[in-house]
């Protein structure tokens, strides 16, 4: 099916409602679904919580849409539930943590496959390397604080190696801004940043909220590191967007994003009952796309395919193993640093980072203290038996 | 509910051989195997443990006058704030173990309801008491050991409202064992695996508990604390015959 965000309707927003039940339905299967399911559900549930997001600044900035934006966020809310709640009570918060960061990986190195802009594409490339790097970190921690292989949740989709250090994503504020995209952009462009900026987002405040719930020192050493450079993240994507847009235009960009993303998951999911949600919320957000459009015509008196263009998707993520092209981008560009918004080699890095890297690994790098020595093994490093252990005494 | 039967299980090395076979590739690239060596995180986490804080402090008694009146110094020597923690510590185990069976009950009823339940094991020395009604009874006398500590605790002069150190981290250590019970995938055999757990540390938690009355000399209470300790060891003895039964059984249930 060829969707227009100009022309399909989809379901309009006042019969959109779910009860409690449909919220809380049956979770995935930890164990016998695809991770590519898991990483759906994942991104999807960033998308809706930073709609959420997008609708709460409109709201503070528009007296004439609070109603629309109040109806739309209850909706919205209760997709972010309804997906959020797919994660099995049986993935451990480190396991959830491995499947976050599979799914920044793999999605990201869709992405910036698809992105028609090179600078834009740089630095999706950029950021790649270091939720790549997290995930060995965390891998490491998962098999050595509970015994646990990442494998199990990655499902051999996805390499687990080194590439940038972790202690050295850590850069001074004004060396993780980007440039952002013109007005004229591609519609492409704008959604790839928005599900970027609201996946970093998301990850972000699942390390802040987790974090302090592991009992080990290190693991909570960990996530504040991480959840750091996520926090980084948001701002390099973040500072992607055209801040020339006004909230009722990044508004109707937050619902063309739901709606690509939905219709990208639907179209690639292999368990039907899952691809029914994916399908029922695409629905659900070319209603939302109508109030958006409607706003932006009868506020702004502008025309929606300014934002929009013909209103036909880009191509979407691809939800598959992007080995290949993550192990070229290793292979290629771990060296590179930033200099303001520039991708610069390392011996050019900006020296506010430095400083400001010394201030954060005074005491030593979490990060290189609990993956030291760590290479990823099927079944853990146990398997490699008594003789690969060096107790010091 | 669905029986756990052989399926697409997508965990393992074997059923993605040629992304392992790829993954290895990347480690023989980026992260080839040495010696392993955690000195540097175990040096973090002892340097964590040599300044924390303890959990948190034992509550003090209610009064003095109640702590004279019991004669709790006598009670247990030097360190009466010892019987008080593990008082506590039971007692709030006893709780969630309560709690535990409410959803253990409920399970177990809904598997009869859909008649996927197959007859388990009658206790000994039980006569013909069937699995529903001893459920409810182990809940029970759950509940009633929970009941008692509290008199127990107030006896003594302690508060039995209060969370104890011991209490709290008892709470830690039970929380998956609620996650297990209460999860709707998961099997009566795999719900009665934890509360194995939980009847395990039971016991042993009594067993000290009633030690440390004995040798106080404070006879009552140790010999409340010993009649606790029989019925837990009963239902010991019936939650493992009913997992054993379960999972030796010849023939695949939604229960096993």
């Amino acid at each position: 099916m060829t969707i227009n965000l100009l022309q399909d309707k989809g379901m309009p927003l006042s019969r959109q409602g779910m009860s409690w039940k449909d919220m809380v339905g049956k979770p995935i299967s930890k164990l016998d679904d695809d991770a590519f399911t898991r990483v759906r559900a994942i991104l999807l549930n960033g998308l809706e919580l930073d709609s959420l997001r997008t609708k709460q600044v409109a709201l503070r900035c528009n007296a004439d849409a609070r109603v629309q934006l109040a109806q739309l966020m209850r909706v919205e809310q209760h997709q972010a539930t309804t997906i959020n709640w797919l994660i099995g009570a049986d993935h451990s918060p480190l396991e959830t943590t491995i499947g976050y960061e599979q799914t920044a990986i793999e999605v990201t190195a869709s992405v910036a496959q698809l992105e028609p802009d090179p600078y834009l594409a740089q630095g999706y490339r950029y950021a790649l390397l270091e939720d790549f790097d997290h995930l060995y970190r965390y891998s490491a921690l998962l098999d050595r604080l509970e015994g646990k292989d990442a494998n199990n949740i990655t499902q051999g989709y996805t390499d687990i190696v080194p590439a940038r250090p972790t202690s050295e994503h850590h850069r001074a504020p004004e060396h993780d801004l980007l440039e952002p995209y013109g007005a004229g952009a591609a519609l492409a462009t704008k959604l790839h940043a928005l599900t970027l900026t609201g996946g970093e987002y998301q990850t972000h405040d699942y390390y802040m909220n987790i974090g302090p719930l592991f009992a080990d020192p290190v693991a909570r050493q960990l996530y504040a590191e991480i959840a750091s450079v996520e926090s980084q993240h948001i701002v390099h994507y973040g500072s992607m967007l055209n801040p020339h847009e006004t909230p009722l235009e990044k508004l109707l960009i937050s619902e063309a994003c739901e709606v690509w993303n939905y219709a990208g998951a639907a179209a690639q999911e292999t368990n039907p009952r899952i691809r029914a949600i994916w399908e029922r919320f695409l629905d659900y957000e070319l209603g939302h796309l109508q109030v958006a459009l409607q706003l932006f015509k009868d506020l702004e008196r502008r025309d929606p395919a300014e934002v929009l263009g013909d209103g036909l998707l880009p191509r979407f993520i691809e939800f598959q193993s992007q080995r290949g092209f993550v192990r070229h981008v290793v292979e290629n560009e771990t060296q590179l640093r930033k200099d303001g918004t520039q991708f610069v080699d390392q011996s050019e890095e900006g020296e506010t980072s430095l400083a400001y890297r010394s201030v954060v690994n005074a005491a030593g790098s979490p990060s290189t203290n609990v993956s030291a020595t760590w290479t990823w093994a099927p079944g853990t490093e146990l398997t490699r038996g008594a003789e690969a252990f060096k107790r010091v005494a | 509910m669905q029986a756990t039967t052989t399926g697409k299980n997508r965990t393992g090395a074997a059923t993605a051989q040629e992304g392992v076979r790829a993954m290895l590739e990347a480690n023989a690239r980026w992260a080839p195997a040495e010696p392993i060596d955690t000195t540097m995180a175990d040096a973090d986490r002892s340097f964590y443990v040599f300044e924390s804080d303890s959990v948190g402090s034992i509550p003090p008694p209610v009064t003095i006058q109640s702590m004279l009146k019991t004669g709790l110094n006598k009670l247990v020597g030097e360190r009466p704030e010892v019987l008080m923690d593990k008082i506590g510590e039971r007692l709030a185990f006893e709780r969630t173990g309560t709690r535990l069976y409410d959803a253990l009950i409920v399970k177990y009823e809904t598997l009869v309801e859909s008649g996927d339940m197959p007859d388990l094991p009658t206790p000994p020395d039980m006569g013909d008491a069937d699995v529903a009604s001893t459920l409810e009874r182990i809940r029970a006398e759950e509940h009633e050991h929970f009941l008692m500590l509290s008199d127990v605790m107030t006896s003594l002069g302690g508060d039995p409202t209060a969370q104890t150190p011991c209490a709290d981290v008892t709470g830690v250590a039970s929380m998956g064992l609620m996650q297990v019970v209460t999860d709707p995938r998961t099997t009566f055999a795999q719900a009665l695996n934890a509360m194995l757990i939980a009847e395990l540390t039971d016991n042993a938690g009594w067993e000290l508990l009633t030690t440390l009355a004995e040798e106080a000399g404070e006879s009552d209470i140790a010999e409340q604390f010993q009649r606790a300790k029989a019925e837990e060891e009963e239902h010991l003895v019936i939650v493992n015959n009913w997992f054993t039964a379960l999972v030796t059984a010849s023939f695949a249930t939604v229960a096993a």
